[in-house]
């Protein structure tokens, strides 16, 4: 009983980000609250089989993938690489001259907080396919490495960085999209040569 | 040394700290030197920086980590 009291306590500090990327996955609160349960039920189970000393977040987190993946009858692993459109490189960055600055604050960083609402980004996500929803997420917002993103969806590595590349491309022209109809941005602005 | 294409092609593993380090050397001397790279390099580091921060606000459902720990204990008790 120690060992899983231990369980209890340690994994119970990483219950708000496992919570925070349950909703993105399921984009259902009440399902994200199942989801979560559901892992802390199969990690106290899997106690045993975990071993002391190694990351505890990366391994909730892997139960947590693979839970969603198997549960939501996911496509991570039958993979339709076509249902992303392709976005051009650097396509945010490129079109920075549209923002109205009238608008906006005087520091780059603060501008950036100011462009998108949370609202916003969270939807930007979301409203990527899974395929590339779950590396986007366990990258961009958890911070795992490569090695341990393709670990969690058990796909090589090369596919973990192409599926970040053109998930963050396109999450970008939703941002791009997002600003503009919120009238942030003034395409005339935009030089034509760009 | 890296080129600026090299730099850009290469900027978003940099960004995630997955280069080697004597790559990410080479494409820290390039941005170093080229203010175009530098700025594109700033660019997305607070753009994910913004991600991140405004990603992660997020409420807990009223009583969702006394429910996480009562499900644990309806598992202990159911286990005995």
């Amino acid at each position: 009983m120690g060992a899983r009291e231990d369980f209890t306590n340690d994994a119970m500090q990483y219950a708000p980000q496992l919570f925070a990327t349950a909703l993105r996955m399921t984009r259902n609160r009440s399902d994200a609250e199942d989801l979560v349960q559901e892992t802390f039920l199969k990690g106290w189970r899997a106690f045993d089989s975990y071993q002391q000393g190694t990351n505890l977040r990366a391994w909730l987190f892997r139960i947590m993938t693979n839970t969603f993946i198997n549960k939501y009858n996911s496509q991570q692993r039958r993979p339709q690489e076509t249902e992303l459109d392709e976005v051009e490189e650097l396509f945010l960055f490129r079109r920075m001259g549209a923002f109205d600055q009238s608008k906006m604050s005087q520091s780059a960083e603060d501008q950036m907080l100011e462009l998108f609402t949370d609202e916003e980004v969270k939807n930007a996500i979301e409203s990527l396919p899974e395929t590339f929803r779950i590396p986007v997420l366990l990258s961009d917002v958890e911070g795992f490495s490569y090695k341990e993103i393709a670990e969690m969806l058990e796909v090589p590595i090369g596919t973990v960085m192409s599926r970040l590349h053109r998930g963050r491309k396109a999450m970008q022209k939703m941002l791009y999209e997002y600003a503009k109809e919120r009238g942030l941005v003034d395409e005339s602005l935009l030089d034509p040569q760009d | 040394m890296a080129d600026c294409q090299e730099t850009l092609n290469e900027l978003e593993s940099y960004l995630d700290s997955e280069l080697s380090e004597g790559r990410a050397n080479e494409i820290i001397t390039h941005l170093k030197g080229c203010t175009d790279c530098q700025g594109a390099y700033e660019f997305h580091a607070d753009l994910r920086t913004a991600i991140k921060t405004k990603a992660k606000n997020e409420e807990l459902p009223d009583g969702f980590l006394d429910r996480l720990r009562d499900c644990l204990g309806d598992d202990v008790l159911g286990a005995e």
